[in-house]
């Protein structure tokens, strides 16, 4: 379970240490990426707790979602409609959920173990 | 595959790291730089200071005025305060005024050619854009014609003619009386500013000459102050 915290850490001191900034007309679009990024990831940590995880999905789901995101957002912003808060609204309900399943899962687990 | 597993998740875990630094980076970023140079930091340094040495100036005009009220008998405190409003009066524009300065001339420029030319008249944009010019090149004093110009001087356009003070000024050619402290530099600013070029543009010539005396009429009209009020600010340290 470290190593994924490891690499968290290393990936955002990575990013910190390189000083790469990206122009503002595009941060909306890293933004979401960034949300769906996270999506992807906490529904990786529930499949994989819940004992369902595939990695061909996980890693597809993580691709798809991006690009989708991005392409709402760029969608969005060539019809004038902010279309990518229908992105943040979805991205950001599932992440609640996610989260949520994976406390209980995790608070299950603890259960178990001590009436072991 | 356990194994695996974590590896890819530590993997999307480091891309999404370096994603949310980066998005971070860019959002924390300061939208303006200094980036000025040692040179340009220096010059705003003396410019700063010029300002700071003319308000230290200005302050100790100003107590010295403030003595004057104190230390003296009644008589010579009315006379101070005599002082004062015509030192006022000049500086507002409603005295005459005598100094060296420079004489303005606008001139039509005429040109032979097939088809026949207007008579050309000054707009308002471009004795704006003349005065504007003028007092930035460090003009004291100005009057267009017998108009005196002060701070709330109007310079309109009203029914085909342009208004300087509520008057309408007079046809081409006309003068522009202007007071300088240094009217040889002034009249080489006006010798290649860009009013020149924007009055050639109109079939108008300007026309400089360093005068030794010249004498600024007094601005005529009332100076309305209904729209100014007293700036409050309330005193601190000592008094």
């Amino acid at each position: 379970m470290w190593l994924p915290v490891l690499f968290l850490l290393i990936g955002l001191s990575l990013g910190l240490l390189t000083d790469i900034t990206i122009p503002e007309q595009f941060s909306d679009y890293l933004s979401i990426a960034v949300l769906a990024a996270f999506d992807t990831l906490f529904g990786g940590i529930r499949a994989h707790l819940e004992k369902k995880f595939d990695e061909r999905i996980f890693l597809s789901g993580f691709f798809f979602n991006i690009s989708l995101a991005a392409c709402l957002a760029f969608i969005g912003v060539q019809l004038g409609i902010d279309l990518y808060l229908a992105a943040v609204f979805a991205f950001g309900v599932r992440l609640f959920q996610n989260i949520a399943i994976i406390r209980r899962l995790v608070l299950d687990q603890q259960k178990n173990s001590k009436q072991k | 595959m356990k194994g695996r597993q974590i590896i890819i998740i530590s993997l999307v875990c480091a891309v999404v790291g370096l994603m949310a630094a980066i998005q971070f980076q860019s959002v924390n970023e300061p939208t303006q730089r200094d980036t000025r140079d040692l040179f340009e930091v220096r010059t705003q340094i003396q410019v700063e200071q010029k300002k700071q040495q003319q308000l230290y100036q200005q302050i100790a005009e100003s107590e010295k005025i403030i003595e004057q009220y104190q230390e003296k008998t009644q008589e010579e405190q009315i006379a101070t305060l005599k002082n004062s409003i015509e030192e006022l009066k000049r500086k507002a524009g409603l005295t005459e005024i005598t100094g060296s300065g420079v004489l303005i001339t606008i001139k039509p420029i005429f040109f032979d050619g097939e088809a026949g030319q207007l008579y050309p008249t000054i707009t308002p944009e471009l004795l704006h854009r003349l005065v504007n010019e003028l007092n930035s090149y460090g003009a004291t004093d100005i009057a267009i014609e017998n108009e005196r110009i002060i701070n709330t001087t109007p310079i309109r356009y009203v029914n085909g003619e342009t208004y300087v003070n509520n008057h309408a000024l007079r046809k081409v050619p006309v003068q522009i009386k202007v007071l300088s402290q240094n009217p040889s530099r002034l009249l080489d600013y006006i010798q290649v500013s860009k009013s020149k070029d924007y009055f050639a543009i109109e079939n108008l010539d300007l026309i400089a000459n360093i005068k030794q005396k010249l004498v600024l009429p007094k601005y005529e009209g009332m100076i309305n102050v209904e729209m100014l009020e007293v700036n409050e600010i309330e005193m601190s340290g000592e008094q």
